[in-house]
């Protein structure tokens, strides 16, 4: 059976590169290992051996057993709208401006068209494990409510709150006197901006039945997934975490643990013995054994609040250009839990 | 055209998520404070993100004085649609919108630059206005501003007619005139938020839509001026911060910042690195 694991977090904490470390770490534990990215750093992506833009999988060519997925970050819940449409309304939608704008800018859209996609690999049962780097659009947890939020707009709701009644056919609309919402949406929209939305929403309608099943089948992935959140300990990104631990437990799962990149050794706390050091040096230590302190003191908050597994990531300034360095990045990490995340035969 | 800041009427602040932009947009808008601006400042977008640097509680959409000349509010769309309503119909008895808000809003949601223009517009409307010498807004993030920036013309190309349109063309020269708006883009020197600035910029050099942004890079290295390297855990403090200032200056060669804000090293509330910021950004005044 395929084991999924999603590492999740804010923006820039190095998200991707741990994504990629866990995948070459279980490529060589014996896993055949799939890692599906969106957008990777260019280094990354090459190291990952897959600069070229393939939203397939693509084995590695130097590590057997690993595979790689770029997802395309302008795909978006259109192509799995269309896909549930019937021919007419396909092509109505097609044409439809507000499907266009809708599904480039819809908050979760990105986000779904990402869900999808790395459900088709899970069920596609080709591989042990596969590694999901969620995109960070909405602070990360876009992806874990995509799902509800895509069947939200498609379900109707929008519809008849735009129309302020129960569900419309498109006769509503010549009735437009006797209805004051739309008088004075025309007023500061224009005659027919309302209309065209409602349009769209009900084409889009129509579609609902297989949105929602596929979306439940992406929620299932989700709930039986591993999840690492990862963060630094700099202020925005450990609120995002803490988001990750107050909301998944009802949207997808507890996560498995939190990862704390760019981690500063416990040894530099509190180093004192400086005298010997110039003046610009001692400040130097000064400063980088209260960041030390600093960093401690949020683990051990974010630990004691949240229940939560804590594991560290130390900072290397070293760029992650070949496989063994993402490997080693894992080499010096402490306290993933590598025996709730890989499948029981291959953990260890 | 002057590059003093404290003269322009609006400072939109921007940046990749986590690069300090809140902490920027608290710092601005105490900084034209201590200069006896009378200022407002909008949170935008990561609520409490204004808040917590200047040690408040939740801001509402009702603008609040924190200190005196200093107003915060948070933008919440729907108050800011029955707001624009009631001033638009003229209507008595908010109340009456109920449905009228709701349709919008179902609206904003299929229609994006509905959405945008009712969050944009209201800061614009604010700038207007004779009670704030200068608004400060802390915007949505850098992958996100393009469609506020340009929310007014998105509005003018879908409705043909009516009301909202008219206001779209003032609202677009406002964002536009650069003696009035000024775009502040955070960013730190590393490789993704780098790069996402740069393609930023360039989006923005090419739609022309608000005048050339200042970079503000954040959480910069000092150099380390000695040469050699003392044994022990202080040479692995220098080796790492000379490795990560290395990698630092490649960075703000790709992209030079306007203004360098140092690292803040160890505890610091988000009060005291609001004043940091503020100290530092009286460098574009």
């Amino acid at each position: 059976m395929t084991r999924t694991l999603l590492v999740t977090g804010a923006g820039g904490v190095g998200k991707t590169t741990i994504a990629a470390a866990c995948g070459v770490v279980a490529a060589r534990a014996g896993l055949r290992t799939l890692v599906v990215t969106v957008d990777p750093a260019r280094r990354l992506a090459s190291a990952l051996g897959i600069a070229s833009l393939a939203d397939e999988p693509l084995p590695h060519e130097e590590e057997p057993g690993l595979w790689a997925a770029m997802l395309d970050s302008s795909a978006s819940w259109r192509a799995v709208a269309m896909r549930h449409a019937d021919p007419d309304v396909a092509g109505r939608l097609a044409s439809n401006e507000f499907f266009r704008a809708a599904s480039e800018h819809f908050p979760a859209s990105q986000s779904y068209a990402a869900a999808d996609q790395a459900v088709t690999y899970v069920q596609a049962r080709a591989w042990d494990l596969v590694i999901v780097d969620t995109p960070p659009s909405g602070g990360g947890i876009d992806f874990f409510s995509a799902p509800a939020q895509m069947a939200d707009l498609v379900g109707g709701r929008l519809l008849r709150w735009l129309t302020g009644g129960p569900l419309p056919g498109r006769r509503f609309f010549y009735n437009r006197a006797a209805r004051p919402v739309l008088r004075i949406a025309d007023s500061i929209l224009g005659s027919d901006l309302l209309e065209r939305v409602s349009e769209f929403l009900l084409d889009l309608r129509t579609t609902y039945d297989g949105v929602a099943r596929r979306g439940r089948e992406i929620e299932g992935v989700l709930r039986d997934s591993s999840i690492l959140v990862v963060t630094t300990t700099d202020p925005a990104p450990v609120s995002e975490a803490v988001r990750f631990y107050r909301e998944l437990p009802g949207l997808a799962s507890t996560p498995t643990a939190v990862i704390f990149n760019r981690a500063l050794p416990d040894r530099w706390v509190a180093f004192e013995d400086h005298d010997s050091l110039s003046p610009q040096i001692q400040h130097i230590v000064e400063s980088w054994s209260a960041e030390t302190l600093r960093q401690r003191d949020v683990r051990e908050e974010f630990s004691a609040r949240y229940g939560a597994k804590v594991a560290t990531i130390p900072w290397s300034s070293k760029p992650l250009t070949k496989l063994d360095g993402l490997a080693g990045l894992i080499e010096v990490s402490e306290g993933i839990p590598w025996e709730e995340i890989l499948p029981t035969d291959a953990a260890g | 055209m002057s590059t003093n800041i404290l003269e322009k009427r609006l400072v939109i602040v921007s940046g990749k998520g986590g690069v300090g932009k809140s902490a920027v947009a608290a710092g601005m808008a105490l900084l034209a404070q201590r200069h006896g601006l009378r200022v407002l400042a909008v949170e935008m977008a990561s609520p409490g993100g204004v808040a917590t640097h200047l040690s408040s509680g939740p801001l509402d959409f009702e603008p609040r004085e924190l200190r005196p000349g200093l107003h915060a509010m948070r933008m919440v769309r729907s108050e800011a649609l029955l707001e624009y309503l009631a001033l638009q119909l003229k209507l008595p008895g908010m109340g009456r919108f109920g449905a009228v808000a709701r349709a919008f809003d179902a609206l904003a949601t299929a229609a994006p630059a509905v959405r945008e223009i009712i969050t944009i517009g209201k800061v614009l409307w604010e700038v207007r206005e004779d009670r704030w010498d200068m608004v400060v807004a802390d915007a949505p993030p850098t992958g996100q501003i393009g469609s506020y920036v340009r929310a007014p013309i998105s509005i003018a190309e879908l409705v043909p007619t009516g009301r909202i349109r008219g206001q779209s063309a003032w609202m677009g020269e406002t964002l536009g005139d650069p003696a009035t708006t000024e775009l502040l883009l955070v960013t730190l020197p590393e490789e993704l938020p780098t790069t996402e600035t740069v393609e930023t910029m360039s989006w923005l050099a090419k739609e022309q839509l608000v005048p050339a942004p200042r970079i503000i890079a954040n959480r910069v290295l000092p150099p380390i001026k000695e040469k050699a390297s003392p044994p022990g855990v202080p040479g692995e403090m220098v080796q790492l911060h000379r490795s990560l200032w290395k990698e630092q200056q490649t960075w703000l060669e790709k992209l030079p910042a306007d203004l360098q804000i140092p690292f803040l090293f160890g505890l610091f509330t988000p009060g005291e690195v609001a004043a940091r910021m503020s100290d530092e950004l009286e460098a574009l005044t």
